[in-house]
């Protein structure tokens, strides 16, 4: 077999879908710049795990685009909306994850916090971070179910097209989470 | 016969997330290290998901390619030249630079529409299209390095690779980012 890399088919199909991504993103950024008070003031140990909480959603999703992925082109999900067993191990591991994983990143942050000096409200700062990562985490696997199946069913590449959106879209999500819960929380 | 096992996907996953989580707090220090920088310019934090965000995209999916790739055999796990790998970077390399010219214009708007002088926009923009220009080439680097090293332990690249190499992109990101912009500044 051949196997040419045709450079201007990545770049012009990895754009496309790269500017979207960053129009995503601005919007991300947009509620981060509006969270400057609670950020540096407010709660100031709150952005130490803003990176990883953002971070931590495109993992668990990537991971689990890539299993449906897989899942999907092997035949052991079907793509219906309809809860076979598969579908609920994927869902529950990657709910359950979102759980125990943002609650460890919680703790860290309020552990750095307090090493590097900074005033740490440290309920405030677990609700955020626990809530943020489940309430995120719900909308994210619901999202990428859906997602999954569509472009299984149009033939998009899940690498290059359905990993890039879904982690972008949770940027964006989990700012937003954070953002509403930080308003709560005081 | 059950395809998943919970306990399976759980056990696996979880330590990788915790590496990952520790890595980007890295990421989250060097940010309130720097609340001075932040204060005198808050778009500081407008562009952190996207110099972020559109650093691991790019790297995740660098990743990805080398990764299929490696299984197929067309490209051997050294940093000798070899044609699919020089296509396979200069791709990133040139869809990189799109998508960051187009970002970085968009801040010089954002700057613009926000009051500050044409002078002090062009600047920032820069700043942000440099600092996100080093960011990606040190990210590339160390996801061409962690494909090779996951290829030859046998590691599964979807679960390795791909959220480490996010993990150390948040943190060039962030450190490029608030380098380029102490230069501007001067904060």
């Amino acid at each position: 077999m051949v196997y040419k890399v045709n450079v201007r088919a990545i770049v012009i199909q990895g754009l496309s879908i790269l500017v979207l991504c960053a129009l995503i993103e601005l919007a991300a950024g947009n509620v981060m710049e509006r969270m400057k008070e609670s950020l540096t003031v407010t709660l100031p140990a709150l952005i130490v795990m803003i990176p990883p909480l953002l971070d931590l959603r495109g993992n668990i999703n990537g991971a689990l685009a890539s299993r449906l992925g897989t899942a999907l082109h092997t035949g052991v999900i079907e793509p219906r909306l309809s809860m076979s067993a598969e579908l609920k191990v994927n869902l529950a591991s990657s709910l359950i994850l979102s759980f125990l994983a943002s609650a460890t990143i919680g703790i860290l942050s309020v552990g750095i916090g307090a090493l590097i000096g900074k005033t740490v409200h440290i309920t405030a700062l677990l609700v955020i971070a626990i809530s943020a990562g489940v309430i995120s985490g719900i909308i994210l696997a619901a999202l990428t179910v859906l997602v999954s199946i569509v472009s299984y069913k149009r033939g998009w590449d899940p690498d290059n097209v359905t990993a890039p959106l879904m982690a972008t879209i949770g940027d964006l999500i989990t700012m937003v989470s954070i953002f509403l819960i930080a308003i709560l929380a005081g | 016969m059950a395809v998943y096992s919970l306990r399976r996907i759980l056990w696996e996953s979880y330590p990788v997330l915790v590496v990952c989580a520790v890595i980007s707090l890295g990421a989250g220090l060097v940010l309130s290290s720097q609340t001075e920088s932040i204060n005198a310019l808050p778009m500081i934090l407008m562009m952190v998901p996207p110099i972020n965000g559109i650093n691991n995209n790019v790297c995740s999916i660098l990743g990805a390619r080398l990764a299929s790739a490696l299984h197929m055999g067309m490209i051997e796990p050294s940093f000798k030249r070899q044609k699919v790998l020089k296509g396979n970077t200069n791709a990133t390399w040139l869809m990189s630079v799109g998508v960051f010219w187009f970002t970085s214009a968009i801040f010089f708007a954002i700057a613009l529409i926000s009051g500050r002088g044409v002078g002090q926009s062009i600047v920032l923009m820069f700043a942000f299209f440099v600092a996100s220009m080093v960011a990606i080439a040190v990210t590339m680097l160390c996801t061409i390095g962690l494909a090779f090293v996951s290829f030859l332990k046998g590691l599964d690249p979807d679960n390795v690779v791909i959220p480490i190499v996010t993990s150390i992109g948040d943190i060039m990101g962030v450190t490029c980012l608030l380098i380029a912009i102490k230069i501007v500044i001067g904060v």
